[in-house]
């Protein structure tokens, strides 16, 4: 069964993550990114940053908490089983630091049903504390029929 | 740094036996195709693959070392083409093909050892 297209425009409830600086040196080591800005105390202390930050990369692990709730949305029932990751967006604007708390939006931005497949797109926004975009996220999957 | 049109740089990745399991770990995704390979091998692969999201991470890690500071990735986008398997060897070519608006335009290219893409249409922007 396709995607109904009258999904496109659906938001999710907002999510609000805390960076801790042990979860951004974690995920850095998992990436295997030993960039000092994420993993030492007294290098990112002198940076021009004042903390360690995250990898830019690191706004898939805050923006998972917003993909959850779509996978597991039972008025779209999207087919986990024929799903897969087609193609990801990034967009950055303020860097990420420890300690900072990221309030983050979805929404499903495209639906289109093709003769094989369906294409599902989420856009998801994210601001710091202070009200500053720290990035976007275009997340679009592919469902196969 | 000086960046210029037409600059080329490049990383490697070896993606070790229990990549998928720290990444899962970090990152939060425990889908079953990465942390199991009886299910892998369920599904028709030869065991399991990594997150694609993390094979992104190195193309993006390939940029920021590149830029040297990770503030200056504006912008990474890629179409995921092909699994990534463990053991595999992956490497990262990025070139400049346009600087404008203080930004220069990346675009990479990401295979395995068998040049196969496992990424395709990788493009970066950073602020220059």
């Amino acid at each position: 069964m396709s995607i109904d297209t009258k999904f496109i425009g659906k938001t999710y409830p907002t999510h609000t993550y805390e960076v801790g600086k042990e979860k951004i040196k974690e995920y850095a080591k998992a990436i295997k990114n030993n960039d000092p800005h994420y993993l030492d105390d007294d290098f990112a202390k002198k940076s021009k940053y004042g903390k360690i930050i995250a990898p830019p990369t690191f706004a898939v692990v805050f923006g998972a908490h917003l993909i959850e709730p779509v996978f597991m949305d039972k008025e779209l029932n999207l087919n986990m089983a024929m799903l897969v990751h087609g193609e990801q967006e990034l967009e950055f604007f303020e860097v990420v630091k420890a300690g900072d708390a990221i309030t983050t939006t979805a929404k499903i931005s495209d639906i289109k049903n093709k003769e094989k497949l369906d294409v599902i797109s989420l856009e998801l926004n994210s601001k710091n504390q202070h009200g500053k975009d720290v990035s976007r996220g275009t997340y679009t999957f592919v469902v196969r029929k | 740094m000086k960046i210029e049109q037409g600059q080329t740089f490049t990383g490697i990745e070896k993606v070790d036996k229990y990549r998928a399991l720290y990444y899962a770990g970090a990152s939060g995704d425990y889908n079953p195709i990465h942390i199991d390979p009886d299910f892998g091998k369920m599904v028709g692969l030869n065991g399991t693959i990594l997150q694609g999201l993390c094979t992104l991470a190195f193309a993006a890690k390939t940029v920021t070392d590149w830029a040297g500071d990770p503030g200056k990735l504006k912008k990474i986008k890629c179409r995921f083409s092909a699994p990534v398997m463990i053991e595999d060897t992956i490497s990262v070519q990025g070139t400049v093909t346009e600087m404008q608006a203080g930004r220069a335009r990346v675009d990479l290219s990401v295979v395995n050892q068998s040049g196969e893409e496992v990424l395709q249409k990788v493009e970066a922007e950073v602020e220059i």
